[in-house]
């Protein structure tokens, strides 16, 4: 169908107007259709037109296939030490699930004959995993720092080479896909290298590191002449519910505060940090004044100035860091995976150019997609179950001295302007 | 974020002539009195909450900062009841065993309390408060709160046509239903009093008697009586039930907070600027209305919730309105009116006090703020 211009805009203004329903709504997700195809095993029987509602799924569609996919996620969180990524353990893990992945495509029931249709012939998956902040927090490794970078590339390039190693093994075993021949496996082309036809195609726009630990030749070898069991094995999904039924943080997300209240269709669900609080207990800080405190600033522990500045920067939640890092991490787990990742991204104040600078960046990293901006309301409401008043919505002192907020959000509240008082210096 | 901290610096390049003002024009301090052609412009100095010199009408130079933030907020905060699905409240309210009676008993007097309240507040700040604050910041955060109450009639209005309520039993309740009458009665008297045409501030008496206003709307109102409506309907929202009204409630209960706040730092700055008005016997007066409301929301709590609900009972009622009046008597500066007491529904922490993260597919998150608050700069 030929597509008529209904109107021309600016590309700054209708970029602008994105961002700003972005800050206001979360939605919509701005997802890089580009590097979606450009790096698809899958590039020779289709297009990737979307992905799916969580950004993390990027499979061809067509009139004659509805894409589908069988998701699972590694509890990242199971498989890490204090001495770093257990290797042996995760191997066992990835194997079992790309097994019971690929047994779904056959054992599900499909409503529509496309969805059969394309399932049976290219047989994707998508395995990701969860618990990343906590498996960050047994290494003790901030989430906003160069180590938490350089993990986020380790462990994933970890699980790709299981998981592409597994889906060789099952290919082995059972066959490979239909629609192999041709697909970039069959050309020797892993997620990895395909980073170079991005590369070509972007031109100096591209800023990804491409290195590797593993050996990849090896691999290589193995796709290519075992094949491969399924056309696209790795995805990271949001596990929104899974994680907090597991007891660990929501997929690839930082801590999203140290004290919250997981709200959804079941109910309310009070949500404390166990490292933090195994920490505090440690250090003699866990008390009835450290939860009031914790209420008061909404999970987060910058304010509260007796935690020693280590643990502040260990635990600092996800609207206290900048998000710039969560894109860096993204862009080196991106290296290794055939789909993408539900990717949020965090904005503490209201600044369009921070905004624009955040997604040009995920755009310059190679990301294919990034998923919800969330962002905070303009006030919140009075905390119920504080002792006394909480004082941060008055602005005018009552003149007995009898508001009992916390020091520190009188610090933060700064210099009222007296007026009309000559010996105020508020404004000089 | 707009930037307004330097109000006096601007004051500087302004003529040192006086305010204009005419103090011979009755109609002086509302803003509606003649233009006078000669006077000098408005500088900071001569802003003041009550009984002002200066012109109403212009907004700036600022002087009460913490005024244009709260409109700001109020503004960012902006929501439509209609954004909330109504699907789920809808099946429970219509299935036979979804509630028990008492439950509904509840909801019922609950909505009709808040269906009335929200006009009889909204009546008070057009026909009273505006009138007699002469201050264009405030005054330009009144006109937001008053838009928000009508907000808050349209959710009353919203969840009648929903769950397909009587509209007659329900916007009546405030003249059938005594525990609702005798709120509403009591806080009208104040209403009333500074509606009478013949009524202006600037005497010690009538500058009390706004006060008083202020109180009774702003601190027993919303501050005291909203929040045993807000426990009731979170307490069943915490039990999965009438989630839609409960998601509702949380939009109200954030503008309410700053209405709330805003009316406290009304008062406290009046209190600053006339000391005179705070003596003691006043102050005796103050704590006797908070006393008197909190009885009256007990006797309000027993008629709605007879033999209590599940997590809930007349009687915690009663002591969380005892917390609650204690802690606006701190925040006015006041003595507390009742024994130290402590939150009776520890469950609130839950439902209001913490963050929430939510699914975006299954309800729409409250976190964000107006699209205007974003700064390119």
């Amino acid at each position: 169908m030929e597509l008529k211009v209904a109107r021309r805009v600016r590309a700054v203004d209708l970029w602008r107007r994105m961002l700003t329903m972005l800050f206001e709504t979360g939605h919509p997700w701005v997802t890089f259709k580009d590097p979606c195809n450009i790096r698809s095993p899958q590039q020779h029987c289709g297009v990737v037109h979307s992905s799916n509602l969580c950004t993390e799924i990027t499979l061809n569609t067509s009139d004659n296939e509805v894409a589908v996919c069988n998701l699972g996620s590694v509890n990242l969180a199971a498989h890490v030490t204090e001495k770093g990524l257990d290797r042996h353990h995760l191997a066992r893990t990835v194997k079992t699930a790309m097994r019971m992945l690929d047994n779904v495509i056959d054992i599900n029931f499909y409503t529509i004959t496309e969805a059969r249709r394309s399932n049976l012939r290219h047989r994707p998956v998508g395995l990701g995993l969860m618990g990343y902040q906590d498996a960050l927090h047994m290494l003790r490794i901030p989430v906003a720092s160069a180590e938490a970078v350089a993990f986020a590339d380790a462990s994933m390039e970890a699980i790709s080479y299981e998981t592409i190693s597994a889906s060789v093994d099952l290919a082995e075993e059972r066959g490979r896909y239909a629609s192999f021949e041709g697909s970039l496996w069959s050309r020797g082309i892993l997620p990895i290298d395909s980073i170079a036809l991005l590369a070509d195609a972007r031109g100096e726009y591209l800023r990804m590191d491409a290195s590797v630990t593993l050996d990849w030749d090896g691999l290589r070898e193995r796709v290519q002449t075992s094949g491969m069991r399924n056309s696209n094995v790795m995805a990271i999904a949001p596990t929104a519910t899974i994680s907090n039924i597991c007891g660990v943080a929501q997929s690839i997300e930082p801590a999203f505060r140290n004290l919250y209240v997981k709200a959804n269709m079941s109910g309310d669900f009070t949500v404390v940090n166990p490292f933090l609080v195994a920490d505090l207990k440690a250090r003699g800080l866990w008390d009835e004044v450290m939860i009031s405190d914790l209420k008061y600033f909404d999970g987060s522990l910058g304010a509260i100035d007796r935690v020693p500045d280590d643990l502040k920067a260990l635990y600092a939640t996800a609207f206290e860091i900048d998000a710039h890092w969560l894109v860096e991490a993204g862009s080196r787990r991106q290296k290794w995976i055939d789909q993408a990742q539900s990717l949020n991204l965090y904005i503490a104040a209201p600044n369009g150019r921070t905004l624009d600078a955040l997604y040009r960046l995920a755009w310059e990293r190679g990301l294919k997609t990034t998923y919800y901006l969330r962002s905070q309301s303009a006030t919140h409401v009075e905390k119920s179950t504080l002792k006394g008043t909480d004082g941060k919505l008055n602005a005018v002192s009552n003149g007995g001295g009898m508001l009992s907020a916390p020091t520190s959000a009188e610090a933060m509240a700064g210099k009222a302007c007296s007026i009309d008082d000559p010996t105020c210096e508020a404004c000089q | 974020m707009l930037d307004w901290s330097e109000p006096a610096a601007t004051s500087h390049h302004v003529p040192q002539a006086r305010a204009g003002i005419i103090p011979s024009d009755p109609e002086a301090g509302s803003g509606l009195g003649s233009i006078d052609r000669h006077a000098g412009r408005v500088r900071v100095d001569d802003k003041a909450m009550i009984n002002a010199r200066a012109d109403v009408n212009q907004l700036l130079p600022l002087k009460y900062s913490w005024a244009w933030e709260k409109y700001l907020s109020g503004c960012n905060n902006h929501w439509m009841p209609t954004e909330v699905s109504m699907q789920a409240d809808i099946a429970l309210w219509k299935s036979r065993d979804g509630l028990t009676e008492d439950e509904r008993r509840m909801v019922k007097r609950n909505l009709g309390f808040f269906a009335a309240s929200e006009s009889l507040v909204a009546n008070n700040i057009v026909l009273a408060i505006y009138r007699h604050l002469t201050n264009p910041e405030c005054r330009q955060y009144l006109l937001r709160q008053a838009f928000e109450e009508a907000v808050h009639t349209h959710t009353f209005q919203y969840i009648v046509e929903s769950l397909g309520l009587d509209e007659g039993e329900l916007f009546n309740m405030y003249r059938e239903v005594p525990s609702i009458t005798d709120k509403a009665a009591w806080a009208l008297a104040y209403t009333q009093h500074l509606d009478d045409p013949s009524f202006k501030t600037g005497t010690h008496e009538a500058d009390q008697a706004f006060v008083r206003d202020l109180i009774a709307f702003y601190v027993v109102f919303e501050g005291m009586w909203f929040y045993t409506g807000f426990a009731q309907i979170l307490s069943l929202g915490r039990r999965n039930k009438m989630v839609g009204i409960a998601e509702q409630y949380q939009y109200i209960l954030r503008d309410e907070s700053i209405h709330m706040n805003f009316g406290i730092d009304v008062i406290n700055q009046i209190k600053v600027e006339n000391p005179h008005i705070w003596s003691a016997a006043f102050q005796e007066e103050v704590r006797e209305m908070l006393r008197n409301a909190a009885e009256l929301e007990a006797s309000y709590g027993r008629d709605t919730m007879p033999t209590g609900v599940l997590g809930l009972n007349a009687k915690l009622c009663e002591q969380y309105m005892h917390f609650i009046a204690n802690r606006r008597c701190a925040q006015l500066g006041l003595k507390p009116v009742f024994a130290e007491t402590e939150n009776p529904f520890p469950w609130m922490s839950e439902a209001m006090d913490l963050k929430k993260e939510k699914n975006f597919f299954e309800t729409r998150v409250i976190e964000y703020q107006n699209g205007g608050a974003l700064s390119w700069d």
